[in-house]
């Protein structure tokens, strides 16, 4: 399975919905339903969003998987830990979690702190290049591969958080339970179907260490029935910094850079992309950037509302002493940095598009004016396409043709009809 | 200037004083030079001189326009403005100098490195100035 976001055929209705709000015009309709152009997808989950219908969903995941594999290890995302009512201690979630049938939890915040780490001392071994951009939110890499190339090398080449947790998790098990790497089989649990497939297709060179991913929400009914049953306290020690990854602005404050913006939100973040093109911003040092609204909390998979998700993260700040306890020394660390055990390496895409001489692209762009001028120019959708001239292109390369535009047709009509 | 290799034009207005707008006409610029698949290292460096140049525009002139030249092995940027010229070009042209007001100053633009930085990306710069109207043309070799 090489594709995350699916759609029910019998529940769409064609209704343009989804074409409009995707940032990358990724989508059609043919034939009345959705249709997503895989070259174009970042994963931003926009069109799931979207839907009045319902039509799109996650793949679905086969949920006994784990109990029959040898040594499972779950990862939850640090969002999910904003998914439970105020106040759940962390260590009951993960009990939780445990319960369902993995042999181990591990907690990404520790991962997650030992990334910001990685990162600081990234940013103050780099020159030139600023500012730096965060990799943590998949989608936006896959953004900046597809329209902002020339950002390609102002992206940060440290791993995600779910990444290192991974890494790190498979080389604690393989310590401490004495199982053999072939048995254990890591399960991410995610909001976000960015990271979904982030496992199958890596945003860099190198294979996940995650074997599979389950959404959130497929599985937090299940958690919350137990967390519900299990209420006696016990000593959770998360990393406080590690979990203020899972909001906005909270990875730039662990990774105490003195100067960060943090944005989310898809067209805010086109607006900063544009910026930083246009050679402003040099004077910032860290750019976060998440699609999805106060961060991770917002990833589509949650089932909490994402403010309300931030004020449970917020609380579990404000109450948690402050530790580290990834059980990683400086040592290890800096012999981990060393071995470039945080690294990612940013492939450039290799895109099958023709390359055509400049001339001839000029050519192209002409004809896609031409036609463009002859469509009336209201993006009213109905073609299959989210605009004019994205329907324009679309003719030029041969995918519609004209009479698709029902204004056109109708004009057509109108036309013969005066003629006769 | 090699007729023979020109293809393409793209031209937009740039109205003095409209700071909501400021920027518009290079990202357009930008938007189709991606469409062309021209080399992502060069439309970095157009997006930076044209957008400085459509920000000069926008600060100091009485408005003008932005081109973008398209020939086979470079690209042009032109910015053409109807006044009122710059009085002092090579003071103009030094880092750190600029005549910006402080109302324009709170916007965070006019910190004086317009011109120059707009000659440090390009391969060729060239100014032509009098009251009547300045024209700066900027080349980037592809
Ligand atoms: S996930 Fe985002 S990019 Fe992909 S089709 Fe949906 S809206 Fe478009
Ligand atoms: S929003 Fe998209 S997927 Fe949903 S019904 Fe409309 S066209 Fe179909």
């Amino acid at each position: 399975m090489d594709f995350s976001i699916l759609l029910d055929s019998d529940k769409c209705r064609g209704c343009t919905n989804c074409m409009k709000k995707c940032p990358t015009q990724a989508i059609r309709i043919k034939n009345e339903k959705a249709v997503i152009d895989k070259n174009k997808c970042i994963y931003c989950g926009e069109c799931i969003k979207a839907c009045p219908y319902n039509a799109y969903s996650p793949y679905e995941v086969n949920k006994n998987d784990f109990v029959e594999t040898k040594f499972s290890i779950a990862i939850p995302s640090t969002a999910l830990y904003g998914q439970f009512p105020k106040g759940t201690e962390i260590c009951n979630i993960q009990n939780s979690i445990l319960k369902l049938g993995f042999d181990y939890v591990y907690d990404e915040s520790y991962a997650a702190e030992l990334t910001s780490k990685a990162i600081a001392r990234k940013i103050s071994e780099s020159e030139g290049v600023k500012p730096i951009i965060s990799t943590n939110c998949p989608a936006i890499v896959r953004l900046i591969k597809i329209r902002y190339l020339s950002l390609l090398d102002n992206l940060i080449t440290v791993e995600s958080p779910m990444e290192i947790a991974a890494r790190l998790a498979k080389h604690n098990a393989h310590e401490n339970f004495d199982v053999c790497s072939e048995d254990i089989k890591i399960y991410y649990i995610s909001p976000c179907p960015a990271e979904m497939l982030s496992i199958t297709n890596p945003i860099g060179t190198k294979k996940s260490s995650i074997d599979s991913v389950i959404p959130l929400n497929s599985i937090y009914g299940d958690i919350y029935r137990e967390v519900c049953k299990n209420t006696k306290l016990c000593n959770s020690t998360p990393s406080i910094k590690g979990i203020k990854w899972a909001i906005a602005g909270g990875q730039s404050e662990t990774i105490n850079v003195s100067s960060y913006i943090s944005v989310y939100g898809i067209e805010n973040i086109i607006d900063i992309l544009e910026e930083i093109e246009n050679g402003k911003l040099h004077d910032i040092d860290y750019v976060e950037l998440s699609v999805c609204t106060e961060g991770c909390v917002g990833g589509i998979f949650n089932v909490e509302n994402p403010f309300i998700a931030k004020r449970n993260i917020d609380y579990i700040i404000k109450n948690t002493k402050e530790t580290f306890n990834a059980g990683i020394s400086d040592e290890v660390f800096n012999d981990l940095y060393e071995k470039n055990f945080f690294d990612i390496e940013i492939i450039k895409e290799d895109t099958n598009k023709r390359k055509l001489t400049l001339a001839e692209a000029v050519e192209r762009m002409e004809r896609i004016e031409q036609i463009t001028a002859l469509l009336p120019g209201l993006d009213c959708g109905s073609c299959g396409s989210p605009t004019c001239r994205a329907y324009a292109e679309d003719i030029c390369d041969g995918h519609a043709d004209l009479y698709g535009c029902i204004l056109l047709k109708a004009n057509k009509k109108r036309l013969n009809s005066e003629e006769l | 200037m090699d007729k023979e290799n020109f293809l393409k034009r793209y031209s937009c207005d740039v109205v003095a004083n409209n700071f909501s707008n400021a920027g518009k006409g290079s990202s357009d610029i930008k938007k189709n030079l991606k469409l062309l698949n021209i080399d992502p290292a060069i439309i970095r460096r157009i997006a930076i001189v044209s957008y400085e140049a459509e920000i000069n525009l926008v600060i100091h002139s009485l408005g003008g326009k932005l081109h973008c030249d398209i020939y086979e092995h470079k690209i042009i940027i032109i910015s053409e403005d109807i006044g009122p010229g710059i009085p002092n070009v090579e003071l103009a042209m030094t880092e750190g100098y600029s005549t910006a007001s402080s109302s324009v100053r709170e916007f965070g633009f006019g910190a004086g490195m317009g011109l120059p930085n707009m000659k440090k990306w390009s391969d060729d710069f060239n100014i032509t100035t009098k009251k009547t109207g300045t024209e700066i043309s900027m080349t980037i070799n592809i």
